[in-house]
């Protein structure tokens, strides 16, 4: 999560938008299956042991479920393989069940490393100039969201103590958190006049401002974004003519193995295992230099 | 040269007769170091808040304030830094960088020098490894430093800070304080500074100011304004060295700090022929009373993986005893409460109350006539829009009928003197008013045993004694007071037993006079001055006592 995420706040969210974009619309099953592939590699290298566990334990039965209950509903597909009251379960619903699986969990993986990487601040920064006020006070609102939960959550604690609603039923529950919502209005409201004064008593509002940010555009970054931009088009433009088209029904057509779809591929593939292929070579990197020490 | 110079100021809030100043006037000269000294409500913030044009307070004004020509006309908002109490009103943006470069931004300079600016002044205040970190995730020191930060940034001429250290503990207060005294001193920024903690900040000032319901009764150096103003009710909060020249009746000039107090006792002790040692405190014999609060073994981490916090803790409090645990931040402190009150489940070890495991209390009982927990922001105690109806409700769910409960809460009030508070809206009063409003809504569940969590946290030596009186009065109803606090003073003036918490165990549990004078650092300044001369003595007026003999 350090080489990658280093890259400018645009190369990387036009890196994602474009993954996310292709991973659902293109519906082709070479192009879900190496979306899917190399969003698992890249997300595997952000998340830790026991986070890896618990994503495995959500995705698998989810898969299972997804494809179980395409065939359910969709009973088109040439080869019956039984009947359930009168309705066929067809081998080809089954395959575009994997299909679809297959095409959320990449969606939900890319999703997933995008939270990770492209944080609030990144996104302010690229949205920021298009309405600088409105990103401010989204700066200023993110900066409440834990600060309320733990004055809530101190309130609640007090409250407990003091012998109030402390029984543990749910009733007691509910109520004390509802009366801690309610106090939590007026203390919010509160601080947030007396945050606005400071704003002012700080030059806010006083004619022209600027807007800073932290980051930087290196050549790496332009280099990454052009990458992006270039496979992007090569494969929007095998896209509009066809060169990827795949149906499932009523039986799945054969797949395109002519140069031009085998290129796209090759290019689609490139691009999705590039965040992790960054972040092994600089993991490989680091373990020579700690092995020469 | 005079950078500020206020005339017979004199402020009146609307709908409000009496006036919040009168008749001030100072002036402030470039470079100096002003502390402002005076009680909650004395009018402090109000004054400091004219000074800044974009946070004064509404009202009738009269008189003027009148401005050097350099801060522009009227007063550039970034010529001004001010910097308040409470961090979480004052910082606007949620990354360090951010609340950095705000100020600048407001001016519109380029990026470039925002980035030399920000990343300089995050060097000079010791936030670098912070820059890109959220400002949620730094502890209540390092926001302070990070407000005064983002208001030095902007190379102001005059820096106003309000109380800025009275959320922090002593040891992040004084390195707050250094660091204010070297913005001062490396860059000539007048400070003007107002505090109620003045043990160490009255050694910091050039000028001291004080006042009293609103009017300035004194303006001069720290030494003479002690000595000016010896027989004012201000001077108790005073520093203790200025407190044992009184009590010693010594000629001036008053000595303002540790050192200078010391040199004071050196003297008085080698004018007097007596041996100069404290008389003992006859020990009261007799059974101790059981009992109330115990804990054994106890062990308590937050993660499975992660330290242990307390690690095999034991401690008994016993009926009508005030117990003091000291302690730095971040030791575990409010965790031990936690752990005690129920609010926190050790994973070894046992809490008892009375003769019950605390576990066994069902469905809240632990906390009707049990045990109390106060907080350390009393805000969290109040949920209703003014102090009675939090009282009344807290009865209500004991049980009781409207009438009644009505009758005893105004009852209550009365007794300890918070009757006039009691239609006002708890998030309106003062630190020190809303303290005792929360130990009064605690106080109607008649606990048995109270756990205050830093309970002087931002109150003036006046509160703090008015504090420490009602809990001496508690305590002779026979209930149990188990006080955790970085108030090392307060501690000493209070307990019958203090312990010291550290690395998840109570050290060196004892009587106040054993406890501190064991002590070198953690202890009181009296305690400091005397050591080596007056052995024993942790109070002022045990040395000026001890002296007289």
């Amino acid at each position: 999560m350090k080489a990658f995420s280093r890259l400018h706040p645009l190369p990387l969210f036009t890196y994602f938008i474009i993954m996310l974009l292709f991973s659902m619309f293109l519906r082709n099953p070479v192009i879900v299956a190496l979306s899917l592939l190399g969003g698992g590699a890249f997300a595997a290298t952000l998340t830790d042991k026991r986070e890896k566990l618990s994503d495995l334990k959500f995705y698998i039965p989810l898969s299972l479920l997804i494809t179980v209950t395409n065939p359910l509903y969709s009973h088109n597909g040439r080869t019956p393989l039984f009947f359930v009251n009168g309705n066929a379960f067809t081998l080809e619903a089954i395959e575009y069940g994997v299909f679809i699986a297959a095409m959320i969990i990449a969606v939900l993986l890319w999703s997933k490393s995008y939270s990770k990487i492209v944080t609030s601040d990144k996104f302010l920064y690229l949205f920021g100039r298009a309405a600088p006020k409105t990103a401010l006070i989204l700066s200023v609102a993110l900066r409440y969201v834990p600060i309320l939960k733990r004055q809530a959550e101190k309130t609640r604690a007090a409250q407990k103590t003091l012998g109030l609603y402390s029984t543990g039923s749910i009733a007691d529950n509910v109520v004390s958190g509802a009366k801690v919502y309610s106090s939590l209005v007026g203390w919010s409201i509160e601080n947030a006049v007396e945050t606005g004064r400071h704003m002012r008593s700080r030059g806010w509002g006083r004619g022209k401002r600027t807007c800073f940010s932290v980051f930087r555009f290196r050549a790496s970054d332009g280099v990454f974004l052009g990458f992006t931009l270039l496979a992007a088009v090569l494969l929007g433009l095998s896209a509009s003519r066809g060169l990827l088209a795949f149906s499932f029904y009523p039986t799945p057509t054969p797949l395109p193995v002519t140069a031009l779809p085998v290129a796209a591929y090759i290019c689609f593939g490139a691009l999705a295992f590039l965040p992790f292929l960054i972040e092994t070579e600089e993991n490989i990197r680091w373990n020579c230099l700690r092995s020469k020490i | 040269m005079e950078l500020l110079t206020v005339k017979d100021l004199s402020f009146t809030y609307p709908k409000t007769d009496a006036p919040a100043l009168e008749n001030i006037s100072f002036s402030l000269k470039q470079g100096g170091f002003y502390l402002l000294c005076g009680y909650t409500g004395c009018g402090k913030t109000t004054l400091l808040r004219l000074l800044k044009p974009e946070l004064a307070p509404f009202g009738a004004l009269s008189g003027s304030i009148r401005y050097a020509p350099e801060f522009g006309d009227p007063p550039a908002p970034h010529e001004i830094g001010m910097v308040t109490q409470d961090p979480n009103e004052q910082i606007v943006t949620d990354k360090v960088w951010h609340e950095l470069a705000f100020g600048l931004e407001n001016m519109g300079l380029e990026q470039e020098t925002i980035r030399v600016r920000t990343g300089e002044t995050a060097s000079y205040f010791g936030l670098a490894e912070k820059f890109g970190a959220s400002t949620e995730a730094l502890s209540g020191g390092e926001k302070q430093l990070l407000s005064l930060a983002a208001a030095v940034i902007t190379a102001p001429k005059l820096l106003l800070l309000d109380e800025p250290t009275s959320q922090l503990d002593p040891i992040t207060a004084m390195n707050f304080l250094d660091t204010l005294k070297r913005v001062n001193r490396d860059f000539g920024i007048t400070v003007f500074l107002a505090e109620h903690r003045l043990e160490e900040v009255f050694s910091l000032a050039d000028t001291v100011l004080a006042m009293d319901n609103g009017r300035l009764i004194a303006c001069d150096t720290p030494s003479k304004v002690c000595e000016q103003l010896k027989d004012s009710r201000l001077f108790m909060g005073f520093p203790s060295a200025a407190r044992l020249w009184k009590a010693l009746d010594a000629p001036a000039p008053c000595p303002v700090n540790v050192r200078e107090g010391k040199a004071l006792l050196q003297n008085s002790v080698k004018s007097k022929t007596g041996d100069g040692s404290l008389s003992q405190p006859a020990k009261v014999d007799g059974s101790l009373p059981p009992p109330a609060l115990s804990a054994k073994g106890l062990w308590f981490r937050y993660t499975k993986d992660g330290p242990d916090v307390l690690k095999d803790l034991s401690l008994t409090l016993r009926h009508g005893e005030i117990f003091s645990i000291l302690g730095a931040n971040g030791v575990g402190k409010t965790t031990l409460l936690q752990t005690l009150s129920g609010v926190r489940r050790p994973y070894h070890g046992k809490v008892r109350l009375f003769d019950k495991n605390i576990t066994d209390y069902k469905r809240g009982a632990l906390y009707r006539n049990g045990l109390s927990l106060l907080p350390q922001d009393p805000k969290t105690v109040f949920i209703k829009d003014t102090v009675r109806q939090d009282l009344v409700e807290i009865l209500r769910a004991g049980g009781m009928k409207k009438e009644e409960a009505a009758e005893k809460a105004a009852a209550a009030a009365d007794t300890y003197g918070v009757a006039p508070l009691l239609d006002r809206n708890p998030l309106d009063l003062s630190g020190g008013e809303r303290q005792k409003c929360a130990i009064v809504k605690l106080l109607l569940t008649e606990p048995r045993v109270i756990l205050l969590d830093e309970p002087t946290k931002g109150l003036d030596a006046y509160s703090k004694f008015r504090l420490a009186a009602l809990l001496r009065q508690l305590a002779g109803e026979g209930r149990a007071v188990l006080c955790v606090t970085h108030d090392i003073e307060f501690a000493a003036l209070i307990s019958d037993a203090c312990a010291l918490l550290f690395d998840g165990v109570l050290l060196a549990a004892g009587e106040p006079h054993a406890f501190f004078t064991g002590n070198t650092f953690y202890t009181t300044a009296a305690a400091r001055m005397a050591s080596g001369l007056v052995p024993g003595a942790i109070f002022v007026d045990e040395i000026a006592a001890a002296v007289r003999t």
